[in-house]
């Protein structure tokens, strides 16, 4: 009898541990990627809950332009989710309001290991982990093979000075040749592929400024001379990442520099579009530029448990060969990058091989006021209205004041 | 003491928001809102050397000028013609209204195709007749991009305006008219020494409401240029929004808005003097 009533009250306490379990659910917000985003998330959501009964996920699609917006108003108001996707780039703003909470306790073992070192890297500060890499991407030159065979590159340019000559070629024969992009957000970021490649940097050793070595001037010069001679598009200001991208779709742009998602992009869209990819051209050197968007926990959330459990199975390899390859990024995780997937497409390859060379966006308050800076700098000088030189040292002395320098 | 919980629920509603921007004018505020600390002054200071402010200041007024001083010019004829009483005149008022309609900033995206460079029926309706001989670039530059959204705020206020000035022209009543007429006015001594006049009430009504939506309007500039390039198209608005949501700095955000609010107080204060000494 007595050993009956423990029994019971074991079971009760079992019970009462049980119930809240099995209501718990997961709010996950994810930026609108594709229009397969939102359904692979949902399919993802219904594999993990038909796993885990006792865990359901919610899963909120925002459109990536505000995002950030988003974020900030829900945390502002103390309504954000348990999880959500981040531009890596934001994320120190998070880690110094507390509001992003360290997974290193949290994870299983080996879970860490999982990664891609140099992907994971940006999302870790201050010897924490506090961001997993969910998308990736790095940049690297798409060129219209009809167009740049006819002008002498079949194989595409290597370096600036092919740009200019294939361009020159093109334009003769009533093309547009370098798509120069100068509106909308990364605006600062297509000055930088010409900065690094000739051998500049965004920021020095020490978080100032650097964009306005000679470097920098070279690079902006090189864009400005092009645009004078007209071996871009006319009027460059008027032209954001989607509509150059666009523009090389239609077959109307020969050389576009963006990421590796515009493979999936042109073969829904233009299947019969001819092209090729090849590195940003090197001025003195080769550089790209690597983004990783990572996912956080809120430090909020009252079930990191079951969140982190879900953040588990998302990456595993299943469901990230299934995200990556539906978006279009680069592996994140070491197993999706065996994926046959992966290895055994050239145009991919190209953008991987780049990456020992990447350049990431640096984790430094002050980011988007230098971003910021350096794009208002970039447009006044397509504008007319300054010298590469001036404006960028304009720009400099400004994101300095902003890095706190 | 009856009016005393409406008068209460009133100072909440504008009390509390005011105190708000006040604190977060005088602290210094994270992206998410936490306030870290006060800091006086350092938020003006930092708004007021900010040459884009003082930029988009001055901007702003050029904005509310043009584009209500265009509206009226353009709705006060508009209401004239619609007032005469001609065959197809209600299906004529009805187009008129339909813009009303449409929410502005899907009226500014369907603009912003119309003047797309490439593919805008703008460019392809100017290629057509000859008058330029290759694609504008309406947005790249903000000298010809700035015009293109005044011209845009000015047709998607006139339905608004006409509604008004109809309304007041609809109450002067048409003997006068006629005795005028008698008297031998002309049309046009009968506009200026009659209709106008008559019509001022109405017509102070349609520039200050418009003069305080057109100050506030944020989506065609938004969604068109978003104050850009290179910063040359902001009005306070937009500037006030990219400051707070994409450089996340709520703390001079709020004196921006500040200034916005003291503007508008200001214009309608005048607004009031005015109305006391006319009435």
């Amino acid at each position: 009898m007595r050993q009956g009533w423990k029994w019971l009250i074991g079971a009760c306490a079992a019970l009462a541990m049980a119930a809240p379990a099995k209501a718990e659910t997961v709010r996950m917000t994810v930026s609108f990627y594709s229009a397969a985003t939102g359904p692979y998330f949902e399919k993802m959501a219904a594999d993990f809950h038909a796993a885990n009964p006792g865990i359901d996920v919610k899963i909120e699609v925002v459109n990536w332009s505000s995002l950030l917006q988003k974020l900030q108003t829900d945390i502002s108001g103390g309504t954000n989710a348990d999880v959500s996707i981040i531009g890596t780039r934001w994320l120190l703003d998070f880690v110094k309001d507390g509001i992003a909470e360290p997974l290193d306790g949290m994870m299983a073992p080996g879970f860490k290991e999982r990664f891609i070192g140099p992907f994971l890297k940006p999302g870790q500060i201050g010897g924490k982990t506090y961001g997993l890499p969910v998308a990736a991407s790095a940049r690297a030159m798409y060129y219209n093979k009809a167009m740049l065979t006819k002008a002498g590159f079949p194989d595409g340019p290597r370096t600036w000075d092919d740009v200019v000559a294939a361009a020159e070629k093109i334009k003769a024969d009533g093309g547009n040749g370098f798509g120069l992009m100068a509106k909308g957000t990364e605006v600062d970021v297509y000055f930088y592929y010409a900065l690094w490649s000739h051998g500049g940097d965004v920021l020095d050793a020490n978080q100032k400024a650097a964009f306005n070595s000679p470097a920098g001037v070279k690079a902006l010069t090189l864009y400005k001379a092009m645009l004078d001679r007209g071996l871009t598009e006319p009027g460059p200001t008027n032209y954001t990442r989607e509509d150059l991208q666009n523009q090389f779709k239609q077959g109307r742009l020969a050389m576009v520099m963006t990421a590796p998602f515009l493979i999936n992009q042109i073969a829904k869209e233009a299947p019969t579009l001819d092209y090729g990819i090849v590195p940003v051209p090197t001025g003195t050197t080769q550089a790209t530029y690597a983004v990783t968007d990572s996912v956080v926990l809120f430090a909020n959330s009252k079930v990191k448990p079951a969140a982190m459990k879900w953040l588990d199975f998302l990456f595993t390899a299943g469901p990230r060969i299934a995200f990556t390859k539906g978006e279009g990024f680069l592996p994140t995780t070491n197993d999706e990058a065996k994926d046959p997937a992966f290895t055994e497409n050239e145009r991919l390859k190209v953008f991987v091989n780049l990456l020992p060379n990447a350049r990431f966006a640096p984790t430094v308050t002050g980011w988007e006021d230098t971003a910021k800076a350096v794009s208002d700098a970039v447009q006044s000088v397509y504008l007319g209205s300054a010298t590469p030189e001036a404006a960028l040292n304009a720009a400099a002395a400004k994101a300095n004041q902003s890095l706190g320098k | 003491m009856l009016i005393l919980p409406s008068l209460l629920l009133a100072l909440g509603v504008i009390g509390y928001p005011f105190y708000e921007i006040i604190r977060l004018a005088v602290s210094d505020v994270s992206r998410f809102g936490m306030v870290r600390g006060f800091s006086g002054w350092e938020n003006f200071n930092r708004v007021v050397s900010d040459p884009v402010f003082v930029d988009a200041l001055v901007r702003t007024l050029v904005w509310t000028v043009t584009v209500v001083g265009g509206t009226i010019l353009v709705a006060l004829p508009v209401a004239l013609v619609l007032r005469e009483d001609f065959w197809g005149r209600g299906v004529a008022r009805t187009i008129l209204m339909l813009p009303w309609s449409i929410a502005l900033s899907m009226a500014a995206v369907v603009w912003l195709w119309a003047f797309n460079a490439d593919y805008g029926m703008i460019n392809a309706g100017l290629q057509h007749w000859g008058i330029i001989d290759k694609p504008l670039q309406w947005m790249a530059r903000p000298e010809t991009a700035f015009p293109v959204e005044v011209g845009i705020g000015i047709v998607v206020s006139i339905p608004f305006t006409v509604t008004i000035l109809l309304g007041g022209l609809s109450s002067i009543p048409s003997e006068i008219y006629e005795a005028a007429k008698i008297d031998g006015a002309r049309p046009w001594q009968s506009f200026w020494l009659m209709t106008l006049p008559m019509m001022r009430p109405f017509m102070n009504i349609a520039i200050v409401l418009n003069v305080i939506h057109v100050f506030n309007s944020f989506p065609i500039i938004w969604v068109m240029t978003q104050g850009g390039p290179n910063n040359r198209t902001h009005i306070l608005v937009t500037y006030l929004y990219e400051l707070s949501f994409y450089l996340g700095r709520p703390g001079p955000a709020a004196v921006v808005s500040l200034v916005v609010l003291l503007i508008v107080f200001s214009a309608t204060a005048v607004y009031m003097w005015l109305r006391e000494r006319e009435g």
